[in-house]
């Protein structure tokens, strides 16, 4: 594991970096975060817009997190508290990762939707939340370029992932 | 394939925050962002609604107050 950082700013610019660098193996879509110096944690952290993937058939990604600078033993660090990672296809939502443990929602826990046509009894399944663990951002974007078939953008791109999971 | 092309990370201010939230919720959703905001908060719109829902609702300020 690479060590912490000295600062929690630094902590936020090493993770601010390591994710655009992530998302470029994907896309050229501009990544936008909130303020960290003005505003309260959790801080913020998107895509600027659905990102349409080089891929042979209509996929696009949505990416939005929230996170927090913590001090552990060995310096400052980013942690996730919250995300929305979706993969969609034809206009339509093929898979997502959800974990918002704040606000309305009392599904607190992380979980995903999958699109399908099943209904159980009257509930329709894509609306049903499937427990997961915490999701990392990497291994969505693992998942688009080695088994949906989107086109890395970058050749080291193996290598940003594994760069992205060494936090 | 570009090997060295970094994403651009763009740093916005609260109020340039609230701007892109607007400017999203009325792209995707036919509504303000005080609208979608005030309607999600009062449980007239659920976070799994849609997918735009869901991306809308994460743009908003998590601890549910403005920064």
């Amino acid at each position: 594991m690479a060590p912490g950082s000295r600062t929690p700013a630094e902590a936020v610019e090493h993770y601010r970096g390591r994710t655009a660098r992530l998302l470029a193996c994907l896309t050229n879509e501009h990544v936008v975060v909130s303020a960290y110096h003005t505003a309260d944690p959790p801080h913020q952290l998107e895509l600027s817009d659905l990102a349409k993937l080089r891929a042979p058939h209509p996929l696009r990604l949505s990416v939005g997190e929230h996170y927090e600078a913590r001090e552990e033993a060995d310096g400052w660090r980013v942690e996730i508290v919250g995300y929305n990672y979706a993969i969609e296809h034809e206009g339509g939502d093929l898979v997502s990762y959800h974990w918002h443990p704040t606000g309305e929602s009392p599904i607190t826990w992380p979980h995903m939707h999958v699109s399908t046509d099943i209904h159980v009894g009257e509930r329709w399944f894509g609306k049903v939340h499937l427990p997961t663990g915490v999701v990392s951002l990497e291994r969505v974007v693992a998942l688009a370029i080695t088994e949906l078939g989107a086109k890395p953008l970058r050749e080291d791109w193996e290598r940003l992932i594994a760069e992205a999971a060494d936090r | 394939m570009a090997t060295r092309t970094d994403n651009q990370v763009r740093e916005l201010n609260p109020e340039e925050w609230a701007q892109r939230v607007d400017e999203q919720a009325r792209k995707y959703l036919g509504m303000s962002g005080e609208e979608f905001e005030r309607r999600l908060r009062a449980g007239e719109i659920d976070i799994d609604d849609s997918p735009a829902v869901t991306r809308l609702a994460m743009m908003l300020p998590p601890n549910g107050t403005r920064k």
